[in-house]
């Protein structure tokens, strides 16, 4: 039997070969994954690392020159620039009134949708449809619908004797209105995620509720809703986040306005940077909402990991 | 029996108000569509007069109007073919990432996926400005690339490699490992075994990507100036009159050619569709 | 003539060693079965072998060329999956053709090599089928003709039969077993089921905690077990022990360094209590229909089982058990078999 295999002479060559398997396994994740890396790096990472410093600089527009100016800009934001402040407050206003409105709505949505009857496919593509619509699309629909006396809304109020207001004129009717219109766009999102996540739900449990004499709100209470948590808090961190993003939406139902009423802090910024050319300004805004979002990303994993 | 039969009565009472609280609910999803199209059909003049869903005059001029006003077949063939681009790359570039986080062995790999991870929240918006510098220190400004390059490697490339990632996770790895006795490179096994046992997750990818490219709003506004570059976003909001008054008639029109072709996509693959979306968000 | 020799093999994930040194070798034609508790690193030291795991250090020789470094295909082994993994996307004839494809070997030869595993195996009629239109056993086959057809030096099985129910499992025992002998070729087989071992063993490789505990033919595993390990995993049910102590003295000239003796359950027979070896009360007597076994407490409180072959035995009767003196296993106190 060949037990006594002369060891020697093979291992140097082990040694360097046991090197090369692994290596070479390495060296083929790294190709398959360099892509996407160096994309990242290039229109992330780096922009992130350059926006942190124009945001410490004065862009000066002849010369096309940044001059370190501190925390300047942050200082104008902050204390300054009344704007700024409005602008946060018109953005709570929009996701405050968004979020709770979406989910809501998505959550009374999916409870009906989430069961087999027939046409529970038919509401489900009708509620969905928006989500695949662009959003310029849709603002451009709403907008048309809601145009001041000649306006389709108001024309209908008008049958039932109301004078309807001219809604994207006045600032608290047009906040109103993109909420509400946006609302209406996104909701099919959530409901599909929350249909997802109803339906993962054993049915036993609910059988097992039923036999102990359970109502169905008492099911819902105490045995539906708990086990969607997990869920509704992803819903509500991505939808806040989303909230903070819209821009399109926005730009084509009002252009911020009427009197600024419906400018929020994604708009604001590409108006700063882009209508301004108020580079650093601009600069500084979009590292706050960079914090903004990383501070809700960090509270939903938080939330997260303490519930598993 | 009665004792059955009037619980089925109530079920189906149950049923029917439900039935009609969705139908109620479900008018202003629906409505603007429809409001739309037929507005589009309306002539100037008559947009703003009765509130009737069918046309007194069936102005079919202002479907021809829509090319007359601005390079609009070009615009939607920009928008066309930019999110075909997009949509191949995107599959291209995560699904390969996606399988090296997934199922390769190497230092770091926890990191970059971490890394990634970090990216996948982050708005456009905040990294917009020096994109926009850094294109235009590139000579790309004006150019499609803009277009093609930030989605592709932005956050939505890194949920299809994250969605691609979990998908590969699930599929069965012994399959792989038969691939490489049977004499398959890694990037033979990728491309024919994992690729192919990987269309759901690849669809979902396609679908969302796409989508998002075709209803892309933002960048294009900032990277494209000229008509003849617009994409068609860019394109609808753009219907206005000397003046910087919408020519609704047109826009409506336009807005009418750009999303009914989506719908009835979306019609026909519904299922297939929201699936996707679901998968997605569950993952991401 | 060696086919297959593992010198000092070792494997460590990150810190923790699963492979801790394993010298083998394996002969021409032989049928090894790699066998232990789960963990013991039975498949990871296969799948060492097919490549799909790297070496940490040691040898590995197939046919007489060190391969550690040589990628999977062509070490010249083939390998049966637990799960089959058979490409869904691809039916019978291209499941088992598809590595001839990729090594581009030409279009008749794949064809005709094909047909030669497909006749060999009875697939003929299947070969045009997917995956998902097959029986498990069918799934079965397709693995092992996939296997058959790169004509591999060395076969590797890694729990091919796991998943098929108990029947089929037995059927397909015997069909591996009259497929080793008419290819003559070198099987490695990886299994947590002694049966399947002691059956289909020209050799079994007892593994545990990745350290070869035994290696020998199944008749010495089951006769003269290595050591307590061995001689518990080996059989069932499973041999009984007892400390040397509490029957030496019923034992005068068995050798005096051992610490544990050991008595297999069919190797003992009933007396009167009071006489025999020792002697204890039937705590539970499940009949299985050919012979029953019985629970004995002993004074001490070890439960003793027995395979009895008589009239049913009520619980609480108290009897005796003595055992041929030939039967018997003597271990030391490190385990290790003595004699």
């Amino acid at each position: 039997m060949a037990k006594t295999l002369t060891m020697r002479d093979t291992t140097d060559r082990e040694k360097a070969s046991w090197l090369t398997l692994k290596m070479r396994e390495a060296m083929e994740a790294w190709l398959f994954i360099s892509p996407t890396l160096a994309g990242f790096l290039i229109f992330f990472v780096g922009p992130l690392i350059a926006v942190a410093w124009y945001s410490l600089t004065e862009w000066n527009l002849l010369t096309q020159q940044a001059t370190f100016v501190g925390l300047d800009n942050y200082e104008d934001a902050l204390f300054r620039n009344p704007d700024f402040w409005h602008v946060v407050r018109n953005s709570v206003i929009f996701a405050v009134g968004l979020v709770p409105l979406n989910m809501a709505l998505a959550l009374s949505l999916a409870l009906p949708l989430s069961g087999r009857f027939p046409g529970v496919v038919i509401f489900r593509t009708v509620f969905f449809a928006p989500v695949v619509t662009s959003a310029v699309a849709w603002a451009i629909v709403w907008k048309f619908l809601l145009q001041g006396e000649a306006g389709f809304i108001n024309q209908i109020l008008a049958q039932i004797g109301i004078d309807g207001p001219n809604w994207l004129r006045e600032p608290n009717w047009a906040m109103a209105a993109v909420i509400v219109t946006r609302v209406i766009k996104m909701v099919g999102l959530n409901m599909i995620l929350y249909i997802a996540a109803l339906q993962a739900i054993p049915r036993d449990y609910e059988a097992a509720a039923r036999l102990e004499g359970a109502s169905g709100w008492q099911i819902f209470r105490w045995i539906t809703w708990p086990l969607l948590g997990p869920t509704t808090l992803v819903i509500m961190v991505i939808t806040t986040i989303g909230s903070f993003k819209v821009f399109d939406h926005i730009y084509q139902m009002t252009g911020g306005g009427p009197e600024n009423g419906t400018l929020v802090l994604a708009f604001y910024i590409y108006q700063q940077g882009f209508q301004f050319f108020d580079v650093g300004y601009a600069s500084a805004l979009a590292m706050i909402m960079f914090v903004i979002v990383m501070i809700l990303t960090l509270f939903q994993l938080v939330l997260r990991r303490r519930d598993t | 029996m009665s004792v059955s039969l009037t619980r089925r009565r109530i079920r189906l009472l149950n049923r029917a108000c439900w039935t009609i609280a969705l139908c109620v609910v479900a008018i202003p999803f629906v409505f603007p569509f429809l409001w739309m199209v037929s507005s589009g059909f309306k002539s100037a003049a008559e947009i703003f007069g009765s509130p009737s869903l069918v046309p007194r005059e069936w102005q079919w001029r202002n479907f021809i109007d829509v090319f007359n006003y601005q390079p609009f077949a070009r615009q939607y063939f920009n928008s066309l073919y930019i999110a075909v681009t997009v949509t191949t790359l995107t599959l291209l570039v995560s699904s390969l990432a996606g399988y090296a986080l997934a199922r390769m062995r190497f230092a770091g790999a926890a990191l970059i996926a971490l890394f990634l991870m970090s990216a996948l929240m982050v708005p456009e918006e905040v990294t917009i400005i020096p994109n926009f510098f850094m294109m235009r220190w590139a000579g790309l400004v004006d150019t499609h690339w803009p277009l093609i390059l930030l989605p592709t490697f932005g956050p939505q490339g890194i949920m299809a490699t994250f969605l691609m990632r979990q998908y590969f996770l699930a599929l069965p790895k012994e399959l792989e490992d038969a691939g490489k006795m049977d004499g398959l490179s890694r990037l033979g096994v990728w491309w024919r075994i994992a690729l192919p046992m990987s269309r759901p997750a690849l669809a979902a990818v396609a679908i969302i990507t796409f989508l998002n490219s075709w209803n892309l709003f933002l960048e294009p506004l900032i990277f494209v100036s000229s008509l003849q570059k617009f994409t068609l976003p860019l394109a609808l909001s753009n219907f206005t009159d000397p003046y910087g008054m919408p020519l609704w008639h047109l826009q409506l029109a336009a807005t009418s050619l750009a999303v009914v072709p989506i719908l009835i996509v979306y019609l026909i693959a519904q299922r297939q569709i929201i699936e996707s979306f679901a998968l997605s968000g569950v993952k991401g | 003539m060696t086919s297959l020799s593992l010198s000092n093999i070792k494997k460590n994930f990150g810190k923790v060693e699963v492979i801790r040194g394993v010298d083998l070798s394996v002969d021409d034609g032989e049928f090894v079965v790699f066998v232990g508790p789960s963990g013991c690193g039975k498949s990871t030291l296969l799948r060492m072998i097919s490549g799909l795991e790297d070496i940490s250090s040691g040898v590995l020789r197939i046919g007489g060329r060190t391969v550690n470094e040589t990628p999977p295909a062509r070490r010249g082994v083939a390998m049966v999956f637990q799960s089959y993994a058979l490409y869904p996307h691809l039916n019978v004839r291209d499941n088992m053709g598809f590595g001839l494809k990729v090594r581009k070997v030409p279009t008749e030869e794949r064809a005709r090599r094909i047909n030669d595993a497909a006749r060999t195996l009875k697939l003929e009629p299947l070969l045009d089928r997917y995956p998902r239109e097959l029986s498990g056993g069918q799934r079965q086959r397709v693995a092992i003709g996939r296997a058959i057809v790169g004509d591999p030096e060395v076969f590797l099985f890694d729990e091919p039969l796991s998943n098929l129910d108990a029947e089929l499992r037995v059927h397909m025992r015997s069909e591996l077993a009259s497929l080793h002998k008419r290819l003559g070729s070198t099987m490695i087989y990886v299994t947590h089921d002694q049966i399947e071992a002691m059956t289909l063993a020209d050799k079994i490789v007892v593994l545990r905690d990745g350290l070869v505990e035994q290696v020998g033919t199944p008749r010495d595993l089951y006769e003269r077990p290595g050591n307590l390990f061995v001689a518990q995993f080996i059989g069932s049910p499973k041999m009984n022990i007892l400390p040397f102590g509490s029957v030496a003295k019923a034992l005068p000239g068995s050798p005096g360094r051992a610490s544990h003796v050991g008595m297999r359950p069919e190797d003992l027979t009933l007396t009167d209590p009071g006489s025999g070896l020792v002697s204890g009360r039937v705590l539970l007597s499940e009949y299985t229909g050919a012979s029953s076994l019985l629970h004995v407490e002993l004074p001490g409180g070890e439960v003793f089982l027995v395979a009895y072959d008589g009239p049913s035995i009520e619980p609480d009767t108290l009897l005796g058990l003595t055992i041929a003196p030939d039967r018997l296993h003597f271990f030391d106190s490190d385990g290790r078999r003595t004699q």
